[in-house]
């Protein structure tokens, strides 16, 4: 427990806190461009925001829940973990957004929404009703619009942006619409609540089913997740570099977050209210084979690496999605939602490095397809070993912890009964080792046609890859001595 | 209640469906923005309809919400509709083709 108990809102708070800050020194000045001052604070706030929840983690401020303001606000272990995720992933990016914005204009706004976003992001992870869930998740979206569409001169930059805004918009009404067809059926927006009118049953168990259903459209959508995927290839590709790592970790850890915690908290299998509407675990199960196996061959044809990495996160959202579709109430429950947990964190870093590097071969102007990477290897050797690791890791080979975290997935999905899934999980992973060796080969392998006229190396887009791949190495042996964080953290929303 | 509220569910379903048919079939973005107004005002139907007839205030405390964030996402959309006026010379959602669909 903590005193005062709104204190345990910190991370959320600081991030907010610097955001205003920001405001604060951009306004003052609007006129001149510091970035050194903009990323420096930026940094520092996310720094401290991620300090403050690995603090509250370790020393389990979470393991009685933290509720506030009448159960709207929950936080435990489960919430700081992700609180975790989001600012370490802000952290690796506001690093490597300070070389690659360079002396673009607007970087005071830059941070500003990814700090606010990130805010977003921290209240969806500690959403204790539908009504803090919708609110949060559009303080996520709003600023990540924004941010796609942030180099506004680029006509790739833009298109990505409005097309992240149309599907993003259109989901969030199907969101919203649900929420007010699970009221209708249950009469009160309060996860808790939910979960108390569901154990009798409903009068409408109908309504209450598509209402579900259009909640996890809501999720699928914000965690690039068929059907709603349309928008990730795009919003990627165009989107400054950066800011595809950050929509990519982040905001898909932050959709999972919001999806563990709704529909284990309020819809949970056992009940007969949910019985009677829809058993979400097989919607579960079944998006989880399409979006993996849609992500993985759709990965395996593209010629642009960013458009790959792309393709690869709508994969491995397919993979977390196991850990929702396994929670079918046999074996152990935790164990796969910690697991899940786990692949979200190891993927924020391992995910964002590899986009890091796609921004740092844009701030070179090197091209975006294979054959351009080509020879790289030779003219930056000590980044080039960082994006190796980053697809290995990716691929699910022990060079980084993305092995473990898939293991202990297709572990749990075992252990839940549904073993079919674990092993259409092994065979896409599989598959997904031949489009990112194709990385690794033209790095290392391919002769360039030309080759690259490197001049400078941005020291802190460097540090960035850097510190993403010694966490993705460090977590392999780490995860075996934090892994019951995770386990831990996953156990209390099941008491 | 003296409309049953069995119609008010079927009336916000209309209303959604009509949206979502704006939504899918309008190619300028203007009317997929006021598409996607009537999808959310379809749910604010039902939150204050069922607010009533559930006899509690929350529904209808969370439709004010979901208006205020309905004009936030207007904002945001609108000012990035204008930058692909302003680099497409169109506000066809279908004209903006570089990136690969």
């Amino acid at each position: 427990m903590i005193e005062p108990a709104w204190a345990a809102t910190a991370p959320a708070l600081v991030v907010a806190v610097t955001a205003l800050v920001l405001f604060l020194v951009d306004s003052i000045d609007p006129e001149s461009n510091r970035p050194a001052l903009l990323s420096g604070v930026a940094l520092v706030g996310s720094l401290a925001a991620m300090g403050v929840a690995l603090v509250y983690l370790l020393t389990g401020v979470g393991e009685s829940p933290v509720s506030l303001y009448g159960g709207q606000l929950v936080v435990d272990q489960m919430t700081l973990f992700f609180h975790v995720i989001f600012t370490s992933v802000t952290t690796v990016v506001v690093l490597g957004s300070h070389d690659y914005l360079d002396s673009h204009p607007y970087q005071a706004e830059y941070y500003i929404l990814m700090l606010l976003a990130v805010t977003g992001m921290a209240m969806m992870a500690a959403s204790g009703s539908l009504a803090v869930a919708f609110v949060a998740l559009e303080l996520a979206s709003l600023p990540s619009y924004a941010l796609v569409a942030f180099m506004k001169q680029n006509r790739g930059s833009v298109e990505a942006g409005l097309k992240y805004f149309l599907i993003g918009a259109l989901s969030s009404a199907v969101f919203v619409f649900g929420i007010s067809l699970v009221y209708a059926a249950t009469g009160t927006l309060l996860l808790d609540g939910i979960a108390d009118q569901l154990v009798e049953g409903t009068a409408l168990p109908g309504v209450l089913g598509v209402g579900m259903l259009m909640l996890i459209g809501g999720f699928a959508y914000k965690t690039a997740s068929a059907p709603f995927h349309f928008w990730a290839p795009e919003a990627y590709e165009g989107a400054p570099a950066p800011v595809s790592a950050f929509i990519s970790s982040a905001s898909k850890a932050a959709g999972f977050a919001l999806a563990f915690r709704v529909l284990i908290t309020a819809f949970p299998v056992a009940s007969a209210g949910v019985q009677n509407a829809l058993d979400w675990t097989v919607v579960a199960a079944v998006l989880a084979v399409v979006t993996m196996t849609l992500g993985n061959f759709a990965a395996a044809t593209q010629e642009n690496v960013k458009r790959m990495l792309a393709y690869s996160s709508i994969g491995h959202a397919g993979y977390v999605l196991i850990a929702l579709a396994s929670l079918t109430g046999t074996g152990d429950q935790s164990l796969v939602l910690g697991a899940g947990m786990i692949h979200l964190l190891v993927y924020g870093f391992m995910n964002t490095g590899a986009f890091l590097f796609v921004a740092l071969a844009e701030y070179w102007d090197v091209g975006r397809t294979f054959e351009e990477y080509s020879g790289l290897g030779t003219q930056a050797p000590f980044v080039s070993v960082a994006m190796t690791v980053f697809m290995f890791s990716l691929a699910g080979l022990p060079i980084g912890a993305g092995f473990l975290s898939k293991y202990y997935l297709f572990a749990g999905a075992v252990n839940g009964g549904l073993w079919w899934l674990a092993l259409v999980g092994a065979v896409n992973s599989a598959l997904s080792l031949f489009y990112y060796s194709r990385v690794v080969k033209a790095l290392w392998i391919d002769e360039p046609d030309e080759p690259h006229t490197i001049e400078s190396y941005p020291a802190a887009l460097y540090g960035a890859i850097v510190v993403a791949a010694v966490v993705t190495v460090g977590l392999l042996p780490g995860l075996f001595l934090f892994d019951g964080v995770a386990f831990d953290a996953a156990a209390v929303l099941f008491s | 209640m003296a409309v049953p509220v069995q119609y008010y569910l079927v009336f916000s379903t209309l209303v959604f469906c009509i949206g979502l048919f704006g939504v899918l079939t309008r190619r300028n973005a203007l009317f997929f923005l006021m598409s996607v107004e009537l999808m959310l005002n379809a749910a604010n139907i039902n939150l204050v309809a069922f607010s009533f007839y559930h006899g509690n205030l929350t529904g209808q405390v969370f439709s004010l919400f979901t208006m205020a964030l309905a004009a936030a996402e207007v904002a945001i959309g609108i000012g990035i509709i204008l930058v692909l006026y302003r680099n497409f010379a169109d506000v066809d959602v279908t004209s903006a083709t570089t990136l690969r669909w």
